[in-house]
């Protein structure tokens, strides 16, 4: 009897439990359903609002957003950037010849993996390779000089919705899967992942900030920061998040940042480039 | 002219009101220390200024929580109560010491 | 004390140059003899921050090879050779120690953290 009633009750837990952690739906289950999480969370929010971060969160803000808009801060990066992509390299190419469709209107695509090369290609990347291979010096990926340039192009490409592929390449899945992990991961002295403040707080404030959600987070880069007093790269967001939190960053454009920037950008898709960007 | 007793009496007045209004507690020191419990980045707190709001507001605290091993227990490590939490775990990725923990919960005790 | 013969004959033989009094050259070997061993004492604190900061650095780089550094660590450790370089050992020392216990809880942090992700997407 008490062998029948020990069967029986493991067959029961077998069958009710709960779901294993290896149950991962594929990426675009998880779109879905990582859109309509901030969807239900904050139904005022008009979809295509979700880019402008912190000020997408009430109406107040959204005033705010709207009035920084009329004097960009950005608005020298965009100029400088425009000047810079016109210049012709040294051997008389151009950053043109290195994009399609002249590098114009083409934000919304990046960042992208190239089955060529088993890695994610973002734009500020794609950049100092098309440097280098016209033997010009690569820039540092996290302010000035790249921040002009991306700034530029994003804003040649503003409204575009974004358009990040997963190539049929396990490969280009496991590169989604990095980036995936590194978001939901609890990292530095502080403890915090990626998802600790924009996932689980956003539309909080730490202080008198406050914190993007994480669905569309990638539309406005560059951005300008006035805690920066100046223009800012994916990478140098990046940086700053890790130290921010108490740990050592990877070095600006490390795969594995490249994972993150395509498994967030993914999660974006639709929604408009709305880059360069303002924020606190 | 006053006399040294009285002179002696308002000095020790002065003292008092001085202790009274005084500098603030270790605790609270502590607490609102960015380097150290940087408690206000995501709590309300009487006396503190631009508090952030990932936490709850801590107020009420000796009814909240009257088993003091219960604060001093969230803010050692919250994810053991709460493994979704925000909160650092101060003790185990030792942000601050166990005297210090204690001395924040004796401020936060009058809140 | 009492001097050797060789010494107090060389110091006899010694005309026209100053020729300290026993009770000087008692006094010069007695502190010849503290400074030897102080210099040994003073060795030891050294070799105590070598040895504790080798540890920290090693359970830092493993950390950082871990990709689960804390900037708290990189900084301990800083402090830890500044104290070191300007003769504060006993600091030093506890500063290094201290810098070993944030880059191990860092690593247990990433031990932790193996697979914890998964839970956490959302679905």
């Amino acid at each position: 009897m008490l062998r029948k009633l020990l069967f029986l009750s493991v067959m029961m837990l077998a069958a009710v439990r709960p779901a294993l952690a290896a149950d991962l739906a594929d990426p675009k289950a998880e779109f879905k359903a990582f859109r309509d999480y901030f969807t239900s969370r904050f139904p005022k929010v008009p979809l295509d609002d979700f880019v402008n971060g912190p000020y997408s969160m009430d109406e107040g803000l959204r005033k705010q957003w709207q009035e920084i808009e009329e004097f960009p801060p950005y608005e020298f990066a965009v100029d400088k950037g425009k000047e810079m992509f016109a210049k012709p390299f040294a051997n008389g190419k151009t950053y043109a010849d290195c994009f399609p469709n002249g590098g114009i209107g083409i934000r919304q695509n990046y960042p992208y993996f190239d089955t060529k090369s088993g890695q994610v290609i973002t734009l500020e990347l794609a950049l100092n390779q098309c440097r280098e291979q016209n033997g010009e010096k690569p820039f540092s990926y996290t302010k000035d000089d790249m921040a002009a340039l991306t700034a530029y192009m994003a804003f040649t490409s503003r409204g575009k919705r974004f358009d990040i592929k997963i190539p049929d390449d396990p490969r280009a899945l496991a590169a989604y899967r990095k980036g995936e992990e590194y978001f939901y991961t609890r990292r530095g002295q502080l403890n915090f992942s990626c998802a600790s403040c924009h996932v689980q707080s956003a539309g909080n404030h730490i202080r008198t900030e406050v914190l993007a959600p994480a669905l569309g987070i990638m539309a406005a880069m560059p951005i300008y920061r006035s805690e920066w007093s100046g223009m800012g790269t994916t990478s140098r967001r990046f940086t700053s998040c890790n130290s921010q939190v108490r740990a050592t960053p990877l070095p600006p454009q490390d795969e594995l940042y490249r994972d993150v920037e395509y498994f967030l950008t993914y999660m974006g898709n639709g929604l408009p480039v709305s880059g360069p960007g303002a924020r606190p | 002219m006053i006399s040294t007793s009285a002179g002696i009496a308002i000095v020790a007045l002065l003292a008092l009101a001085t202790a009274v209004s005084a500098a603030p507690s270790a605790g609270e020191k502590l607490a609102f220390d960015r380097g150290k419990g940087n408690c206000l980045t995501c709590h309300e707190i009487k006396g503190g200024d631009s508090p952030g709001n990932l936490g709850p507001p801590l107020a009420d605290m000796k009814a909240r929580f009257p088993n003091r091993a219960d604060l001093v227990a969230i803010i050692s490590d919250e994810t053991k109560r709460n493994p979704r939490t925000v909160m650092p775990p101060f003790a185990r990725n030792h942000i601050l010491t166990d005297r210090e923990i204690d001395a924040i919960v004796d401020f936060l005790y009058t809140r | 004390m009492h001097l050797p013969s060789s010494v107090a004959r060389m110091t006899a033989a010694t005309s026209g140059i100053w020729r300290p009094r026993m009770s000087v050259l008692r006094a010069l070997s007695g502190l010849l003899l503290i400074s030897v061993l102080a210099a040994v004492a003073m060795a030891a604190p050294a070799d105590d921050f070598k040895a504790a900061y080798a540890k920290a650095e090693a359970a830092s780089k493993q950390s950082a090879a871990l990709k689960t550094q804390w900037t708290t660590t990189v900084a301990t450790l800083k402090a830890a050779k500044a104290a070191a370089d300007a003769g504060k050992f006993d600091e030093a020392v506890t500063l290094a120690k201290e810098a070993e216990v944030l880059a191990e809880a860092s690593i247990a942090q990433g031990r932790d953290e193996q697979g914890a992700w998964k839970d956490r997407v959302i679905r």
